[in-house]
């Protein structure tokens, strides 16, 4: 075979050394300056949002801005509470999002026990057939569910109970959260399931007392996705809530429709879109572990 | 290419850093692998055998000590620059890549005036592929190969830019028995074929014996014996490598010595001369008895298993460590099973004692 | 398991789920289908009626009747009952004349050029800034926490609330004032650019030009887009097996190479996966879209019609209401066009990434 590789003299040695070095330096500063140059413009328009949101109108208009306010404008928050009823909107919103989760979490725990332990003719062809809805589009549901629901007379409803139906009920089942939930419940040991049995112990006791506690990561995410969903839901509530059933997006978007045309009153509204985006952040920082397992396992937002 | 390590150690950082302090893998190691030669790295898992090889790849840094190529101190070169080849216990071969792009893959990244044409890297990568015997499967991909064919690709791959030292961790252990067999036959050859200095690690002692030109046999990051094989196995340098080494292991017993004679359960077994009077421990290899009616040493019989040319008779003995005794004898002698008691006496280079507290070997 | 004669009981579990699903999930399927393929023919049937339920009329104020497409529900909205069981005034057909109506709608090459050019250019930049993004996260090791949380920090956000950020950063104010004692910003990106020397551009206001709309869409969409691919690439890349890495420092591979030969073909599945939905996502764009330009989908003070950057499903909603057999064609149709992207992404990636 051919000559084995060459050997590097003592200055070819030191030559390599330093290179070695100084390459390992320079790639370093060189992905440093990249991720942080990419972070400061992932995280400006945040940054922007707040400190315009504490302008007042005068200095957001200057034509040199400045990159912090000279005197702090608290008032703009007061007025964003009024001008959009942000009030009204947090608590319809919150409404809808506790609703919404509570009932949907004990609907996709129990639908999924039921797939996950118990036997009954055509379990599999129906597990199938749900997963199958997975793929189509939402807006394909949303043409008929408008059609339902105005049958129901729900549509732009006034009275609370059908005001806050309309933006719950056809949501309460998610394929996607009972499939989760399934794959982990079978991940738990089916001797845990027999043991219990042998005890006496009923379905909806075992459910209780030992696969809901074991599977809580699984949950949070689900309570988390779930509650962004209806802090973000936009398309749904305009078409059919009734005004005063609006969520926080919708408010927030028919309060200021003039962006764009140049004369809006920028600070107010940055402060109202500050307002609604806090709690995200929060929920943001103490759960991101429970998101970020979520998203990725599940790809889809809200 | 002459591989030598000068005091080398590498100290880990504990895991729990809470609890603080720090793992020594390899500590103070200092061994020259002669050129062209195939030394196997020999311990239990955690000895830092692996740690070792990581180190001479460049991998891994050592905490200190220094490693030398020939006179050249390679020990701050990072590994793209040591001219290595490093066979992965489970292969790493590119899952996307075919047979022959991922021998090709070493050649292609070859710069300055070792650069090749595309023919002459084809011609070395067809070169390499013949040696291992993979040159009819150049177009597969490494997940349609068996575990004994992906492991000669590896090889294939470690061989074809012609490295200055071959690494191979646990080339083995991914292997069904009989493959093993063949395939540590198959590095032998190649190895002697190429003549470049190959190291590689084992935890199983028959697989360093078998192939190797010279052991190193390490226990917790600490080098016990290095040699020749059959050297080592004859001249064990304390309990530890004496235990380690042979198929069926050693028996080892608690015993005496008084008065120049080794004592098993009260009864003389053997003249030691010049040993001084203390306690030890006792290993005689399984072949280091003969049947002998007279002999000094009785033990409980319990069975025999022949295994054709040999037979291995199982008995018990009060000084024994282990349950049972185990020796090896050829099967043209006979054992009376319906006796209870069975009489050796012993090879006397076959027995090794050492001392109880240190395990160290005791020469007589 | 469980005795058969308690099959009853799983079903009892099953029951909210099946019903809820049974009315919001797959009677839909159906009906949409079904809406798609009808054409509603009412020779004395109002033509139709605006967003407030209030019937459409010609200048006389007249009301309009005759053919039109579109199952309707609008009957309860117009206070308008159709004598569903007089066969003389009303007949309900199978035919394509939705879907007609929808390919021959003067803003369909409007819808598909906007789908377009978003996809175009918004899932190669995403992917290809998520990848690089991804790959030097995973290579550094102080701060790496740090920055990870920052890049999914556009994720937990509110696309129409960030959407009015990214409109006031965009927007010239004061260009239309009458008030002259009132200074004006040309807002924060253009006093960017203008520190490097260039022209401020008018991004978002009257009078903006198209490629700058999109300009702006592109570069939110990419933004909001970066989070959830960094996540998934970043997983991916924490997934591979460090020993390819090492194999290929022993064989010398330079970074570049090591990129692309290793990193790049390891990492397809989650490409082709954050492709796949980058495009889908591209396919269904619109709040984005609102959130910046609001429900109008142009810029103030451009012409009435078909608007600039009407998209697929703004064009559904815009059909939601009056004219749902329309609103279904295009669903099915989005549904056809996703599906058909979605087979050719992964016929790509499967000829790209064969392991």
């Amino acid at each position: 075979m051919a000559k084995q590789m060459k050997v590097l003299t003592e200055k070819d040695l030191q030559q390599v050394t330093v290179q070695q070095k100084i390459f390992k330096v320079l790639s370093q500063i060189a992905l440093y300056t990249f991720l942080i140059v990419m972070a400061i413009i992932v995280i400006f328009p945040f940054y922007w949002m707040i400190i315009s949101s504490l302008k007042s109108l005068a200095e957001y208009r200057l034509s040199i801005p400045t990159l912090f306010p000279k005197e702090i404008m608290w008032g703009n928050y007061l007025q964003a509470f009024q001008k959009a009823e942000l009030l009204k909107l947090f608590k319809n919103t919150i409404i809808v999002g506790v609703v919404s989760t509570i009932l949907s979490l004990v609907i996709t725990i129990i639908t999924a026990f039921a797939f996950a332990r118990l036997e009954f003719k055509g379990k599999n062809l129906l597990f199938s057939m749900l997963l199958g809805t997975m793929m189509i589009p939402g807006e394909l549901f949303t043409i008929t569910n408008f059609t339902t629901i105005t049958e129901f007379g729900w549509y732009k409803n006034p009275n609370w109970f059908e005001g806050y139906a309309v933006l719950i009920v056809p949501f309460l089942v998610s394929v996607f959260y009972i499939y989760l939930l399934k794959q982990n419940f079978m991940q738990i040991p089916n001797e845990l399931y027999l043991a219990a049995k042998v005890d006496g112990t009923s379905d909806f006791k075992y459910l209780c007392k030992v696969m809901i506690p074991l599977s809580l990561p699984t949950l949070i995410s689900i309570t988390i996705l779930k509650m962004m969903g209806s802090w973000n839901s936009y398309v749904w509530p305009r078409l059919v809530a009734h005004k005063d059933y609006y969520l926080i997006t919708n408010g927030l978007r028919s309060a200021f429709t003039d962006a764009g045309s140049g004369e809006a009153d920028i600070p107010v509204q940055m402060a109202a879109v500050t307002i609604v985006s806090i709690p995200l952040f929060l929920v943001f920082i103490f759960l991101r572990k429970y998101i970020m397992k979520g998203v990725s396992r599940s790809g889809i937002k809200g | 290419m002459k591989v030598e390590l000068r005091n080398l150690t590498k100290i880990f950082p504990s895991r729990n850093k809470k609890a603080g302090g720090e793992v020594i893998a390899v500590n103070d190691f200092t061994f020259t692998i002669p050129d062209g030669k195939l030394v196997g790295l020999l311990g239990p898992s955690g000895c830092g055998k692996s740690t070792t090889l990581y180190m001479i790849s460049g991998l891994q840094k050592p905490s200190s000590g220094q490693i030398f190529f020939g006179e050249e101190d390679v020990t701050t070169l990072s590994p793209e620059n040591r001219g290595v080849g490093l066979v992965f216990q489970n292969y790493a071969l590119y899952p996307h890549m075919t047979v022959k792009q991922n021998i090709l893959f070493p050649l292609q990244n070859l710069k300055g005036k070792d650069k090749m044409t595309k023919e002459e890297m084809l011609e070395r990568a067809y070169e390499a592929a013949k040696l291992v015997q993979i040159d009819e499967l150049m177009d597969r991909k490494p997940s349609e190969l068996s575990g004994g064919q992906q492991q000669r690709v590896a090889i294939a791959r470690a061989l074809v830019k012609m490295p200055r030292v071959l690494l191979l961790d646990e080339p083995l252990s991914n292997l069904d028995a009989r493959l093993r067999l063949q395939t540590r036959e198959e590095i032998r050859r190649i190895q002697k074929e190429t003549g470049i200095t190959t190291v590689f690690v084992t935890h199983d002692q028959e697989e360093a014996m078998s192939i190797s030109d010279m052991i190193v046999v390490m226990k917790l990051g600490v080098v016990q014996q290095v040699g020749a094989p059959q050297e080592v196995y004859d001249d064990p340098a304390n309990l530890f490598v004496a235990k380690f080494l042979g198929t069926p292991p050693i028996n080892v017993f608690k015993g005496r010595v008084a008065g120049g004679k080794l004592y098993l359960a009260e009864n003389a077994v053997l003249d030691v001369p010049g040993v001084e009077d203390r306690e030890v421990f006792v290993g005689i290899r399984p072949e280091g008895f003969n049947l002998d009616p007279e002999g000094p040493m009785v033990c409980d019989l319990k069975n025999v298993e022949v295994m054709g040319r040999d037979m291995s008779v199982v008995c018990e003995h009060p000084a024994s460590v282990n349950p049972l005794v185990r020796a090896i004898i050829n099967s043209d002698n006979k054992v009376d099973l319906s006796k209870a008691k069975v009489s050796y006496s012993l090879k006397p280079h076959k027995v090794f004692i050492f001392d109880a507290e240190t395990e160290n070997r005791i020469r007589f | 398991m469980v005795d058969s004669k308690h099959q009853w009981k799983a079903w009892l579990y099953l029951l909210p789920a099946i019903i809820l699903l049974l009315i919001f999930t797959v009677w839909p399927i159906f009906n949409t289908v079904r809406m798609a393929f009808t054409v509603y023919w009412d020779a004395e049937a109002p033509a139709g009626f605006d967003e407030d339920g209030m019937q459409l009329c010609d200048e006389n104020g007249n009301p309009l009747w005759g053919k039109y497409q579109g199952y309707t529900i609008s009957k309860d909205l117009g206070n308008k009952k159709l004598a569903d069981d007089d066969p003389a005034k009303v007949k309900f057909e199978f035919g394509l004349d939705n879907f007609i109506h929808v390919l021959t709608y003067d803003g369909f090459w409007t819808i598909m050029k906007n789908t377009v050019i978003l996809c175009v250019l918004t899932v190669p930049l995403s992917t290809f800034l998520a990848l690089l993004i991804a790959v030097c996260l995973n290579a550094i090791k102080p701060l790496q926490r740090v920055l990870q949380t920052i890049f999914f920090l556009p994720y937990v956000t509110n696309s129409i609330a960030i959407g009015m950020v990214f409109a006031a950063m965009f927007n010239i104010v004061g260009v239309n004032t009458t008030d002259v004692a009132a200074s004006t910003s040309v807002g924060i990106v253009n006093t960017v650019l203008m520190v490097f020397g260039l022209d401020p551009i008018n991004w978002i206001n009257q009078g903006s030009t198209y490629w700058a709309n999109i300009a702006v869409m592109v570069i939110y969409i990419v933004w909001n887009a970066l989070p959830f691919k960094i996540l998934i690439l970043l997983g991916g890349l924490q997934s591979v097996n460090k020993q390819y890495y090492d194999a290929a420092k022993i064989d010398s591979t330079p970074k570049w190479r090591v990129f692309t030969r290793i990193t790049v073909p390891l990492l397809s599945p989650m490409i082709a996966y954050v492709v796949i939905t980058g495009f889908i996502g591209g396919f269904k764009e619109y709040t984005s879209i609102v959130g910046i330009f609001g429900e109008k989908m142009q810029p103030p003070g451009a012409a009435v019609g078909v608007p600039v950057l009407q998209t697929m499903v703004g064009y559904i909603y815009d059909n939601l209401g009056n004219a749902e057999g329309v609103a279904s064609a295009a669903a099915l149709l989005l549904f056809v066009l996703i599906f058909a992207v979605t087979l050719v992404n992964l016929g790509v990636s499967k000829k790209k990434t064969h392991y």
